[in-house]
């Protein structure tokens, strides 16, 4: 992990602030693309419970597809080797950067581009899904509270697109 | 916008985050060395195009990623039933 004074990133540090919503980059952290056939074989080499069914998340864990996780945790978390073990650990921190989407607007400005049933989505669920064009993952953390991942090339689109739809 | 069922996900998901992939339970030759060329050319490019009921492969790209199979009216664009990939054809 860079040295966060030196970083850059392709979207402004200031927070979009408007009416009933807020859109804004959340601190860098350490993300890992965790693979395994068994999620037992993750369970007993992490020591943490890993949630098994798809879009469902424990403790900075999501459970994106039947043998792939997505371990989110605050920089500088030190990851555990897999070595000798059927299992995938890819340190992918600087492959995405996360908007958090919050406010009573927050789903509704979502929902613009994003074709995925919100109100099915409840707290504390995460899934891969498209934002028009663009693949993010997104996560509920609360009624209003929304992150949404996406790969560094795409954010400047997806934070024009965000906060046009939040103007309107 | 249509809704398809993933079998994995087991939830109603749009359909911009599937690709289609072709025709379903296509087996691979058991045995290549002994395919005739003609055999070649019938696995590799010959495929049913049914005015109705369709087997087809679909792939949740934007979601789990994972491939399944599907069931699908060509003439209605309804989609039948979808299961996972590897269980006996519907």
């Amino acid at each position: 992990m860079s040295d966060n004074l030196a970083r850059t990133e392709p979207v402004p540090f200031a927070p979009f602030i408007g009416e009933g919503i807020s859109i804004s980059l959340a601190v860098p952290m350490t993300r890992y693309s965790l693979r395994a056939r068994q999620a037992q074989a993750l369970e007993t080499l992490l020591g943490v419970k890993v949630p098994k069914k798809i879009g469902a998340t424990e403790e900075g864990i999501a459970c994106l597809g039947p043998d792939e996780w997505l371990l989110r945790a605050p920089a500088g978390y030190n990851m555990v080797s897999g070595a000798g073990l059927p299992v995938s650990l890819v340190d992918i921190s600087e492959r995405a950067i996360c908007l958090v989407v919050e406010g009573p607007r927050s789903a509704e400005i979502l929902r613009t581009r994003c074709p995925l049933d919100l109100d099915k989505f409840a707290t504390g669920r995460a899934t891969r899904t498209i934002f028009e064009t663009v693949e993010i993952i997104l996560l509920r953390l609360g009624e209003d509270r929304f992150h949404v991942e996406v790969w560094r090339s795409f954010a400047p689109w997806l934070w024009a697109s965000l906060t046009t739809a939040a103007h309107h | 916008m249509i809704l398809i069922h993933c079998p994995y996900c087991d939830e109603q998901r749009p359909e911009i985050e599937f690709a289609y992939a072709g025709q379903a339970h296509i087996a691979r030759p058991a045995n290549p060395d002994s395919y005739s060329d003609e055999e070649w050319e019938r696995f590799l490019f010959f495929r049913a195009n049914p005015r109705g009921r369709h087997h087809e492969r679909w792939r949740h790209t934007h979601g789990c990623g994972r491939f399944f199979n599907a069931v699908r009216d060509t003439v209605t664009d309804k989609f039948e039933t979808t299961y996972k990939a590897g269980e006996p054809r519907k």
